[in-house]
């Protein structure tokens, strides 16, 4: 693994933000809702990044994501349920399992060469088929709701009585997952994925093979989810059909262009700011109006897209250059105030 | 070097090349030369694989090349600059280049980059800008750069002088002489016939997909045809 360029000041700042979130349920005291809400602001920062591995390096429009975080959801809630194996062996099998399907799926659409406003609907239709699939499926999804047992050890069937396990547990996956597309963004197979981003047929005649870069980013990105949706069923202690959701799938991906295509922490600050904020708005503006919480995040969104269409992350960028050239000043000036003393 | 017999291609149902019948030597210059929409660049496309062949038969150094996918054509030494030379803007010169041996990463211990700055030295002051800083003869002289990484036993060039200023044309044909100098056997495309024919052997002028004339540039030059239609004269 290549770890240059991991401790630049930038990713100092992320360090301090990881230390303050480690900090924060333990300093103050926090409701259990909150927990819940900070809990899912995460599981959004984590889906958003590993986004950012197909969608924000490779340029694909993938709108799938509740397809497999639900499949990651399905598998580790039924093998609890029929077969009592612990969730924690679970999501990985769920991981895989979603990998399976996205290779299904990956390998015709990055055969035919299907791009763009394609894949993205094909993409978005795979959530629908999956949600109908185990709507029908009354062996394992069905209409109403499998419950996971609590069994004898929270620990055993990741089922706690309170949300504070699961915030540590996502932030443990969100460090991770963080490494993972640092590792990528600066290996052979990131330089392949932003180059085919950016030109698929220049970097083909560089001896890329695309179809194989694009499903290896794929796989990655579909595990991850497939691992989150294991942990996802947990918290809610149930699995069902809805969680194959195409407004969540819709809003990883806005997530990650609002962050930046491509910026390695982007993604996972929009979600923080986003999510936070829709949730903020949900609290206080959902007793006046229902929905018009989402009417106020639509209008930031188009503001952003409008004014900061290179996502947050490239403001972030600019602030931290400004900021940089000012304290060089500012020292400069220093210096020269002492010299002409 | 390279053999093409009876190629036909094109898009879909639309045929672009109809049995399309050519060939280069070793260490030749080759142009290929012909009006807009004729069906050059479709015919570097489907050597190089971006475009899939309908039929015929497609040769580099005796062995088959035909339908080969453009990463495996890439791997056997056959380089393609395409038309506009494609640089990825959002990565520096240097990130550039080193696409240019992804099949082959190995290939940067020998030196290539040192000479690639020696022919082209603008790229070795320029290698830690992004490419959408450069000007279209840079973008282009980094394409070829691009292309050179990977130690190419033959290039084929789309148009190099495509949306470069025309004092900078004068410099790009020097550099694709200098690449004959090197060793290498060229393919070149163009539209701009005068150049095409005074640097090449030996030419090809490609009307509505056809071969329509064959020879050496000089017989080339002072054909009746090429002269009226192409060169003006």
């Amino acid at each position: 693994m290549k770890f240059k360029n991991l401790f630049n000041p930038r990713n100092i700042f992320i360090l301090i933000g990881i230390g303050i979130a480690l900090a924060i349920p333990l300093i103050f005291n926090t409701s259990q809702y909150v927990m819940l809400l900070m809990t899912t602001v995460l599981l959004y920062a984590i889906l958003a990044s590993a986004w950012n591995i197909i969608g924000g390096m490779a340029g694909q429009l993938d709108l799938a994501a509740a397809a497999y975080l639900g499949l990651g959801a399905f598998t580790t809630g039924t093998l609890l349920i029929r077969w009592n194996i612990t969730p924690w062996v679970g999501m990985f099998l769920g991981g895989l399992v979603a990998t399976a399907l996205a290779m299904l799926i990956g390998f015709p659409l990055f055969g035919f060469k299907v791009k763009e406003l394609w894949y993205a609907l094909s993409s978005s239709a795979l959530v629908v088929v999956m949600q109908s699939l185990f709507m029908m499926w009354n062996e394992v999804g069905g209409p109403t709701e499998k419950y996971l047992p609590t069994g004898t050890s929270p620990w055993y069937s990741l089922r706690f009585n309170n949300y504070l396990p699961y915030y540590y547990i996502m932030l443990v996956i969100l460090v991770v997952v963080l490494l993972v597309n640092h590792w990528i963004r600066y290996s052979k197979l990131g330089y392949s994925l932003l180059a085919l981003g950016e030109d698929e047929d220049a970097v083909e005649v560089l001896g890329v093979n695309s179809q194989s870069s694009k499903l290896k980013a794929l796989a990655i990105y579909a595990f991850i989810c497939g691992v989150v949706g294991g942990i996802f069923a947990s918290i809610y202690g149930y699995i069902h059909p809805a969680f194959f959701d195409t407004s969540m799938s819709m809003e990883i991906t806005i997530l990650g262009i609002v962050g930046g295509m491509g910026f390695i922490y982007g993604p996972a600050m929009a979600a923080i700011v986003m999510v936070s904020f829709r949730e903020f708005l949900r609290a206080s503006l959902g007793s006046q109006l229902a929905g018009l919480y989402l009417a106020v995040y639509a209008i930031i969104l188009i503001l952003v897209a409008l004014y900061q269409p290179r996502g947050i992350a490239a403001l972030v960028e600019l602030g931290m250059k400004k900021a940089k050239t000012y304290f060089v000043e500012l020292t400069r000036g220093r210096r020269a105030d002492i010299k002409s003393n | 070097m390279l053999e093409i017999n009876n190629l036909n291609s094109g898009y879909g149902k639309v045929s672009v090349l109809r049995n399309v019948t050519f060939h280069v030597d070793q260490d030749e210059m080759v142009a290929i030369i012909g009006p807009n929409g004729a069906g050059k660049s479709t015919l570097l496309k489907t050597i190089s694989g971006l475009v899939r062949a309908q039929s015929g038969e497609a040769k580099f150094e005796n062995d088959n090349i035909f339908c080969l996918s453009p990463d495996l054509v890439v791997r056997r030494g056959l380089a393609y600059v395409p038309e506009g030379g494609r640089v990825f803007p959002n990565m520096t010169v240097l990130e550039n280049l080193m696409m240019g041996a992804y099949s082959n990463p190995g290939i940067l211990k020998s030196g290539i980059l040192e000479e690639i700055y020696a022919l082209f030295p603008i790229l070795k002051n320029r290698s830690a800008q992004f490419a959408r800083t450069l000007s279209g003869g840079e973008r282009q002289m980094l394409a070829i750069g691009r292309g050179l990484v990977s130690r190419p036993k033959l290039i084929m060039l789309d148009e190099p002088s495509l949306g470069v200023a025309p004092k900078l044309v004068d410099e790009i044909y020097e550099k694709i002489h200098a690449l004959k100098r090197i060793g290498l056997t060229v393919l070149l495309v163009e539209q701009n016939t005068g150049y095409a024919l005074e640097l090449a052997d030996r030419g090809y002028v490609i009307e509505n997909g056809q071969i329509a004339m064959e020879g050496t540039a000089a017989y080339l030059s002072s054909s009746d045809h090429i002269k009226k239609f192409y060169l003006g004269l």
